[in-house]
């Protein structure tokens, strides 16, 4: 191993100190122009042919480049314009006019192999949004448009908050999907949800995103069962000057719960090469809305996890999926009980009231009560480049978000003043990559409603006691009864009587006792004192320039250390802090076995410090059936350690408690001598045992066939994949009961016992399978038409596991746009169709069928080229048809806005 | 080009308008259907004594009372006991004190009920007869004893919402139903906010302890003695407390007790043979035993000589009470057919030796002709008085007495769990 890492050092530095060393005498200047709108045209690569020399045109289309000596060739290229050479033989300022060309497919993407190459030819399913992408496209926010692509699905817990994937396993806290801001992982490593639209990137930093549909470890690392998404920033030597966008908009129209309301996003980037070595780059953006509601209030029984008919008034056991403090609930027999010890002449009737349970909760708060409704979010970035040599660039990059935002979990979080920072230094080689980055947790004031307000309840008027809550019910329902009211009346009455002193929602009263049991923590209060970090260095070289005539070889290394802090708030963490040490390397050989074929292997092992060594191999093979038409064939296996959650996690629901699979918990909860027993077995009367403490890591081997070319005339592009995969030792949740008492178990226990949800991996194979079809049709006068269709499947999975696949089976998309069309191009429009089926949602909040989806996006935009400005008018829900894609989470109306964006490109 | 160009403009056209079409409507949140409320359907219980011209004087004493608009509510849901007309003329009569006798015109009665009768009786006596729940006859427990429900009559509404008076319904098959004390003469007359049965008389709220009647009733002198004898000793607890004495029990609104209360000659008879017993054992003459005995035992004062004292400790007398009392509320109609035993107040403290009693009851439906209790060492049962008129109410009667805290069945032996 050392000797692998001082050849590799050696490496490094025979790269770093290759500088060349001859001399530089005369400078071209210069100046491109859009050849059709006359526009300059920024960030084109201008590079000397046969040198190494590059550099970028800037915000105004200009440029400066220095060679040795006249004559000079000159080349000129960028994505979207055809690429130009001119020779220049003496001193002159250059005009060039750059010809605009249709280029479907001609993308190069980075991430399928780690090396750039055409999107045609990418070994896997790929998709990439390109800034200009962004430009025209309807969302408000960058990181919406992931939804519109192939296969994805999003959940959408806040307006700032939503959480992409592929391939199934939707939700908030998405752990089989990875998210890397420009190569650092971009998962908050307690609560672990990718926090891609909080922090990091603002769509003016934004060069690409790239999203691997599928497994993604073998080149990712663990995590990436079902795709990853790789965000990357533009870098300030090619992209240059100051923008900004500003958009103002209008939510919330027709929405029951709130009046509508504005909605205001800033986003500024200024970048500066302040000479060929040095560059820096600045990003700000800040969001401010109200945030769309949770406001569910479906009846919701969590004894069984199942929505059931009835509301506050029909279901005194109301629990509403969006309503809070209403968790607690309790059986008024026991009051009754004791009113009849106490008063032995109502023995008779009491007992006539009593022969079924009689449960009731607590009256809860909405959350459109409780939550603040402001949702803001400030983001900051920025970054230092010095290029060392001209291949080698030194970066020191920060990323830092704060603000307030709704997740959902096992609850719905207010995220509140939550901050995560993203530090790193990173040398850049065009051989090689060497990174180390820390992300700093601070769940800020963030805390959860179920807990707080259920707490709160308590501080008002405590449930137990002789004047308690329950008490007062208890003898108010009696009383009613005893003057012949109907159930549900005397229950009305009953919490009419229980529920006076009940503070007033926006009192003075109300603000101040709840704002101080959410600062305080669970279980005592409602907040998260979450406070966890990771440290993390990764590399890469590709040794390619020295085996090339064998293969072209990769081979990369990481090493995570995260440190959970939640001072018991949300893990077991509550003595001390929990270290978690991840490493992995990986090696990739890639050869063109013929003219058409190419072939890439790869392997990595992974070792957790609490899971045996993982190894992941991956092959993948691209065949060119014909210029630009190729067809693609992989073969992957993917792999993730239990989720930092899924180990650690300690939090109680109360009807019952959320718990890791850390062999740890044993001891702590009595598992090896009060064992523990399915709960849906032995509600039928079966004893069926479950082990606990031996999670392993869950691996999916998948194979994907895929195909994608060019059509008729280079006018249509299609791309077609099909899947299959199997996972092994699928991670799933359990509910399991233990004796209450520590005694033999008995059928009782599953009502009244210890219930714990546990991980646990399923022995069967679980079977996963889909397909997907794009379409994307250019044209005459640069319209183009798309359309795609994707479904995803997840069959073997035993009953009474809770798999969360959480995935539509069908899904289309569909859009028409043009981003350049009327005189002199200065119109464009998007319109964007979305459908997805209906499905079954499974989570810790909540579980139930979810209808189908359907959204239309549209924008329509100016340029005015005189004043370098995009003048937008945009929509996303254009037809404010209100939908959830989640059970518990947002309710999510139309968006309509105007943006005025400055200096685009 | 202006060809395709047009179709061009034909496909964006269609394209959008698709768009438009498929995304016209998000549907809402599934739902999920509750059984619907039923609805009631017919005549409230109000409408239904409207429409029953045999419920007509009744019907006036409801509104006298103020309680129509409770009984047409059809939010609740009660069981009422009616008395029919019949039932109301002997009702007039007995509260008239005899100025509105039996064969009175009814408007006369009517007229009455509605100006005369006090309003605030009227209330109490119609919440009474109410019984907060649908109580089909079918739905009351047939087993002895009776089973106790709260009626709506909170008899002091200041000191709780909760108290209430109760009443005894029982369904037994040999006799037929009853409510307390009174036979039902037509039963599960349905309204659509409750049921109605009709009474052979007005079931009237009991609004006397048992200790008022021991306490005031000239034949049982010696059960009052007995039971002062028994509480010697004993500190009484606090006022509304929980009664630590067999006095506070009875005249406790908490409690629920059947009292055996041997008359006076009943005492008489077992004080006299238990004295003379122990006088022989002591070496007196058989004769002068029996002429001493019939001395001492011939007034209650005999619980209080002291000379007997340590004869008739507190313990054996509080033991001999106890045994007379039943801790539930026994109306002879719900009385076993065949001889059967049931345990007693001093079996909740005593439990060395048996100390249940055993109870039995002879019908000529819909009255009881005959009842008996015995004790374990008694040699014969005793007989309990059963009324000289059936229906007769305290302080009249020597059966089924009725009171706020229990019944009091009188009998001619006094009932002896263990020899003396």
């Amino acid at each position: 191993m050392r000797k692998v890492t001082s050849y590799l050092v050696t490496l490094i530095m025979a790269n770093i100190l290759c500088v060349a060393a001859f001399s530089q005498n005369v400078t071209i200047s210069g100046n491109i122009r859009n050849s059709s709108s006359k526009e300059s045209v920024a960030a084109v690569s201008v590079t000397v042919k046969g040198g190494s020399e590059g550099t970028f045109t800037d915000d105004k289309g200009n440029f400066s480049i220095t060679a040795k000596s006249f004559p000079v060739t000159l080349i000129f290229s960028s994505i979207g314009f055809e690429s130009q050479e001119i020779t220049v033989t003496e001193k002159k300022k250059l005009d060039v006019a750059f010809k605009p060309v249709s280029s479907l497919g001609q993308e190069i993407v980075v991430s399928a192999s780690r090396v750039p190459e055409r999107i045609l030819e990418s070994p896997v399913s790929i998709e990439r949004i390109s800034a200009a992408n962004i430009r025209n496209a309807p969302s408000s926010n960058f990181y919406d448009i992931v939804s519109t692509l192939k296969g994805v699905d999003v959940s959408t817990s806040s307006i700032t908050f939503r959480t992409p994937t592929t391939r199934g396993f939707g939700g908030s806290g998405n752990v089989r999907f990875n998210q890397l801001v420009d190569g650092m992982d971009n998962q908050a490593p307690g609560l672990n949800f990718s926090v891609g639209a909080i922090v990091g990137l603002n769509e003016l930093d934004i060069d690409n995103i790239e999203l691997l549909s599928g497994a993604t470890s073998a080149l990712y690392g663990s995590g990436g069962m079902n795709g990853t998404m790789l965000m990357t920033s533009k870098n300030p030597f090619k992209y240059q000057g100051l923008s900004f966008v500003v958009k103002e908009g209008i939510m919330h129209l027709g929405d029951n719960e709130r009046d509508p309301s504005a909605y205001h996003n800033i986003a500024l980037r200024w970048a500066e090469k302040i000479n060929n070595k040095l560059a820096f780059q600045f990003s700000g953006e800040f969001v401010r809305a109200k945030d769309w509601l949770g406001s569910d209030y479906r009846d919701y029984d969590r004894s069984t996890s199942k929505l059931r008919a009835g509301d506050r008034r029909t279901d005194p056991n109301y629990d509403g999926v969006n309503v809070y403090g209403d968790e607690t609930t309790a059986d008024i027999r026991q009051v009754l009980s004791g009113i009849a010890q106490q008063a032995p002449f109502l023995a008779g009737f009491i007992s006539t009231l009593t022969t079924k349970p009689i449960n009731v909760s607590r009256s809860g708060w909405t959350e459109a009560q409780l939550i603040n409704p402001n949702t803001i979010n400030f983001k900051l970035s920025g970054s230092l480049h010095y290029k060392i040599t001209n291949n080698t660039e030194a970066i020191v990059a920060a990323y830092w978000g704060t603000g307030n935002s709704i997740y959902t979990g096992a609850s719905r979080y207010s995220l509140r003043n939550f901050k995560m920072g993203q530090y790193k230094v990173e040398l850049n080689n065009k051989n090689w990559v060497l990174r180390a980055y820390t992300t700093q947790e601070n769940a800020g004031d963030t805390y959860n409603l179920s807990a707080t307000t259920q707490v709160f309840n308590e501080s008002w008027k405590p449930s137990g006691g002789s004047t308690g809550w329950y008490s007062q019910y208890g003898q108010a329902y009696l009383t009613a009864k005893l003057n012949g009211l109907s159930d549900q009346d005397a229950h009305d009455a009953a919490r009419k009587v229980a529920d006076v002193g009940r503070p007033v929602i926006g009192s003075s009263a109300f603000n101040k006792s709840y704002d101080s049991v959410r600062v305080i923590a669970v279980p005592q209060g409602g907040a998260l004192l979450d406070r966890s970090d990771l440290y993390a260095i990764d590399g890469n070289y590709n040794l390619s320039t020295y085996t090339h005539s064998i293969a072209d070889v990769i081979v990369g290394a990481n090493f995570k250390d995260y440190r959970l802090n939640s001072q018991g708030t949300l893990f077991a963490d509550s003595a001390n802090p929990i270290g978690i040490r991840e490493y992995g390397a990986f090696a990739q050989l890639s050869r063109a076995i013929t003219k058409a074929l190419k072939v890439t292997a790869s392997g990595r092992y992974d070792k957790n410090e609490y899971f045996k060594g993982r190894f992941t191999p991956r092959i993948t093979a691209v065949y060119t059936v014909a210029k630009n038409n190729n067809i693609r064939a992989s073969y992957q296996t993917a792999y993730r350690f239990p989720s930092n959650q899924m180990q650690w996690i300690n939090l109680d629901l109360l009807s019952y408690k959320l718990i890791g699979g850390n062999k740890d918990f044993t001891a702590l909860y009595h598992f090896d001598t009060n064992p523990l027993y399915d709960r849906d077995s032995l509600a039928n009367g079966k004893k069926v045992s479950q082990s606990f403490g031996e999670l392993k890591p869950e691996s999916l081997s998948s194979f994907e066939l895929g195909y994608k070319g060019l059509l008729m005339d280079s006018k249509l592009l299609v791309d077609i994949y099909g899947y299959y995969g199997q996972y092994t030792d699928f991670l799933s949740r359990r509910v399991v009961v233990q004796s209450k008492t520590g005694g033999p178990i008995v059928a009782g226990d599953a009502d009244t016992g210890n219930v714990f949800s546990i991980p646990v991996n399923i022995t069967e194979k679980v079977k996963t399978y889909g397909w997907g079809i794009g379409l994307d049709y250019r044209l005459p006068a640069n319209f183009t038409i798309s359309l795609n269709v994707a479904s995803d499947n997840l069959e073997h999975v035993p009953k009474s596991f809770i798999a969360y696949f959480n995935t539509p089976k069908y899904k289309v998309n569909a859009s028409l746009s043009n981003s350049g069309f009327g005189k002199k191009k200065r119109y464009g429009f998007n319109i964007a169709y979305r459908w997805q089926d209906a499905f079954y949602f499974e989570g810790d909040l909540a579980n139930g069928n979810l209808q189908p989806v359907t959204t239309l996006d549209a924008q329509f935009s100016i340029k005015i080229p005189k004043v370098k400005t995009i003048v937008k008018l945009g929509a996303t829900n254009l037809l404010n048809q209100y939908y959830y894609n989640t059970v518990g989470n947002s309710n999510v109306g139309g968006l309509y806005y105007i943006s005025l964006g400055y200096n685009l490109y | 080009m202006k060809y395709i160009s047009k179709m061009n403009k034909i496909g964006f056209l269609s394209a959008i308008a698709a768009m438009l079409i498929l995304s016209s409507c998000n549907k809402d949140l599934e739902q999920f259907s509750e059984a619907a409320p039923v609805t009631p359907t017919g005549n409230s219980l109000g409408a239904t004594l409207a429409a029953n011209p045999d419920d007509s004087l009744y019907l006036v004493l409801v509104k006298r009372g103020g309680l129509l608009e409770t009984i047409n509510n059809t939010a609740t849901t009660f069981t009422m006991f009616v008395p029919g007309n019949n039932a109301m003329r002997s009702f007039v009569a007995a509260v008239s004190g005899g100025l509105l006798p039996p064969g009175t015109p009814d408007p006369i009665i009517a007229g009455f009920l509605s100006t005369t009768f006090p309003a605030d009786q009227a209330a109490g006596i119609v919440s009474y007869n109410i019984v907060p729940q649908s109580l089909k006859i079918a739905n009351i427990p047939a087993a002895f004893p009776n089973f106790q429900y709260a009626t709506i009559l909170n008899p002091q509404p200041t000191l709780s919402d909760l108290l209430r008076l109760t009443t005894f319904p029982s369904a037994s098959a040999a006799v037929g139903p009853w409510v307390n004390n009174v036979p039902l003469v037509a039963t599960d007359i349905a309204a659509s906010n409750g049921i109605i049965h009709n009474t052979l008389a007005m079931v009237v709220p009991p609004q006397r302890f048992l200790w008022d009647r021991i306490n005031t009733d000239a034949g049982l002198t010696y059960l009052k003695a007995a039971i002062i004898r028994a509480d010697s000793g004993i500190v009484p607890g606090p006022p509304g407390g929980v009664p630590t004495t067999l006095q506070g029990a009875l005249e406790s609104i908490g409690a629920n007790l059947t009292v055996f209360a041997p008359t006076d000659a009943a005492f008489q008879a077992t004080l006299t043979g238990a004295i003379t017993q122990a006088l022989i054992q002591q070496g007196l003459p058989p004769a002068t035993a029996a002429a001493t005995a019939a001395a001492l035992a011939s007034s209650p004062s005999v619980f209080s000589n002291p000379a007997l004292y340590p004869v008739l400790t507190a313990q054996t007398v509080q033991g001999i009470v106890s045994y007379h009392l039943l801790t539930s509320r026994a109306f002879t109609n719900n009385f076993p057919t065949t001889e059967t035993a049931f345990p007693t107040l001093l079996s909740t403290v005593f439990t060395a030796a048996p100390t249940n009693i055993k109870l039995k009851a002879t019908f000529s439906v819909p009255f009881v002709s005959a009842a008996t209790v015995q004790g374990n060492y008694n040699a014969t049962p005793a007989n309990i008085l059963i009324n000289a008129s059936p229906l007769l109410p305290d302080p009249y009667g020597t059966s089924d007495q009725h009171f706020v805290n229990g019944t009091i069945q009188e009998i001619d032996q006094v009932l002896i769990p263990l020899p003396l």
